[in-house]
């Protein structure tokens, strides 16, 4: 029982962060400029 | 009565037991089919993803020649040949689908088949995690077909040998980077298991399309890549806890969106702890893996070059090691090793939660802890198709019988196209023409402070041709063709001898 217990308090909070998270993404954005020059990747 | 009544109640239950295997048997590749369909979504139009090294072409060359490491084999062949039957857009959402059934299913199959619930967790760990989410982001696709592939070539160690070559041909497609992650991963379990002749035999034989090519291709590495692969941190926590928690990739622009917050730093590196506990708690109990000995030091082993990237003194040895010998340049982007250590962490969720509610969270619980990699990193991976220019110069370039290389310009390996949503693919014109294409190959990579940190292109050819660009020497470039794509560069080409045979809006195409 107190496995149960614990699994779902597991659960819920991870499915709240995880809904706080989309969220933040999911808001809209400013558009990113143009770039003359295209990096592989920024450290 | 009683005993027909006993025997009909078995022959239910045996009918039962018929059916929920057949069920079982498919339930991670379906939960890798759904985990596909929610990571890649808008990837999954009809189209092509083109995303850094991601980069896909209609109507490829079977044999391109590239000049400098050969990077891309066999894996462009193959998506070359297999795009003789079926569209490159069918072709590319089959291997980005693909990664992620083969990696779910696998993983599952490394747990005893009667714990159905704990396949399903490993098969949710594995095929849904950051190091997949950052290499997906990065466009290595390769690379993952041959990690998603590694739990069926762990599993097939202790089968006969047949087995083994097909468990790695994923692996054996990807190229050098999956093959050397294969080796990783098999070698400590073969070792274990004193099959080292058999495992390391098909890994020589799987690597020769790569190995052969590089040995005579004359390619160089700098090693200054080795600053500008090191693994970085993507959290709160450092480099070392990144890596723990399988990130800590290079660029910044691989990373998921939010990956860098307190909370989701946080469960991921809960999450991959408790893979490690319940992975070492398997080493006491009876039902313990032949394998197990052997993965937990391929993942130690693969932990630790990705850290040495993290380290002045360890950076300094890969650079040593790579000036010695530029086959040591695949360590430079030492976080790619991580590979064994998520397996790790797959197998050990699934130990530690075996059953009930706990198994039911473990396996949902990745994409909980990384909801950001649903709807294709929200938009991040997303479907588009080429103008026609770029068709109508592969027809013009492919339909000349006269030899020469084409040159690309500008001179840089990769463009950000409008038509792209602005995303960064490497140049298309290195794969659309059936001769030499000389392109830019040096890497630029930003740093926080707005600076650049270069790495030295590979090929001797195309380092030449930079020479002769920055000269202004256009008459003296060793091709038939120079492609232009639109940009704020200008190039005087036409005084130089070069006649125009199409002009697009976006593409210029000269022939001498």
């Amino acid at each position: 029982m107190l496995r149960l217990l614990v699994a779902l308090a597991i659960g819920a909070l991870l499915a709240v962060g995880a809904s706080v998270a989309v969220v933040n993404v999911a808001s809209p954005a400013l558009t990113p400029p143009n770039q003359p020059l295209y990096n592989y990747g920024t450290r | 009565m009683k005993a027909r009544m006993k025997a009909r109640m078995k022959a239910r239950m045996r009918a039962r037991m018929r059916a929920r295997p057949t069920l079982a048997r498919v339930a991670p590749a379906l939960l890798g089919a759904a985990l596909a369909a929610l990571a890649l979504g808008p990837a999954l139009g009809w189209g092509l993803v083109l995303r850094y090294d991601l980069l896909f072409v209609p109507d490829a060359p079977l044999l391109p020649d590239r000049g400098g490491f050969p990077r891309a084999v066999p894996s462009d062949l193959v998506v070359a040949v297999l795009s003789r039957v079926l569209p490159v857009e069918i072709v590319q959402k089959g291997m980005l689908a693909g990664i992620f059934v083969l990696a779910a299913t696998g993983a599952a199959a490394l747990v005893p088949p009667e714990r159905r619930p704990a396949r399903l967790v490993a098969a949710a760990c594995f095929a849904w995690n950051i190091y997949l989410a950052q290499r997906l982001m990065l466009g290595q696709w390769a690379l993952l077909l041959g990690v998603a592939g590694l739990p069926w070539a762990v599993r097939a160690t202790g089968l006969r040998w047949t087995r083994l070559a097909a468990a790695l041909l994923p692996a054996a497609i990807g190229g050098f980077q999956a093959m050397l992650i294969s080796a990783l991963t098999l070698m400590p379990i073969a070792v274990a298991r004193r099959r080292v002749p058999v495992v390391a035999g098909i890994l020589v034989v799987y690597s020769l399309p790569w190995a052969l090519p590089a040995l005579g291709s004359g390619a160089v590495t700098d090693p200054a890549g080795v600053d500008a692969f090191a693994a970085r941190a993507d959290g709160p926590f450092g480099v070392l806890v990144s890596l723990f928690s399988l990130g800590g990739i290079w660029s910044a622009d691989a990373g998921l969106p939010g990956q860098e917050s307190w909370w989701s730093a946080t469960t991921r590196l809960l999450l991959v702890a408790a893979g490690v506990f319940g992975y070492a708690r398997l080493r006491s109990r009876p039902d313990r893996p032949a394998w197990w000995g052997g993965l937990a030091v391929a993942a130690a082993a693969g932990f630790c070059v990705a850290a040495l990237g993290a380290f002045p003194a360890g950076r300094e040895a890969l650079k040593g090691l790579v000036a010695l010998w530029p086959g040591f340049g695949p360590l430079r982007d030492g976080q790619v090793y991580l590979a064994p250590l998520v397996l790790v962490a797959a197998v050990g969720l699934a130990a530690a939660l075996r059953s009930g509610a706990p198994a039911l969270v473990g396996v949902v619980a990745p994409v909980l802890v990384l909801p950001t990699l649903a709807f294709g990193a929200f938009g991040r991976l997303a479907v588009t198709t080429y103008p026609p220019e770029w068709r109508a110069v592969q027809r013009i370039v492919n339909d000349d019988p006269a030899p020469g290389a084409l040159v690309s310009l500008p001179w840089g390996a990769h463009r950000a196209f409008a038509w792209n949503g602005g995303r960064v693919v490497l140049d298309p014109a290195t794969k659309l023409f059936q001769r030499r294409v000389i392109a830019d190959d040096t890497l630029f990579v930003g740093l926080p402070d707005g600076g650049r940190l270069r790495v030295r292109g590979e090929d001797a050819l195309n380092r030449r041709v930079a020479g002769l660009l920055v000269a202004g020497d256009y008459a003296g470039l060793p091709a038939r063709y120079v492609l232009v794509a639109a940009s704020q560069n200008e190039f005087s080409l036409e005084p130089a001898g070069w006649k125009t045979v199409f002009r697009g809006e976006e593409l210029h195409l000269l022939r001498r």
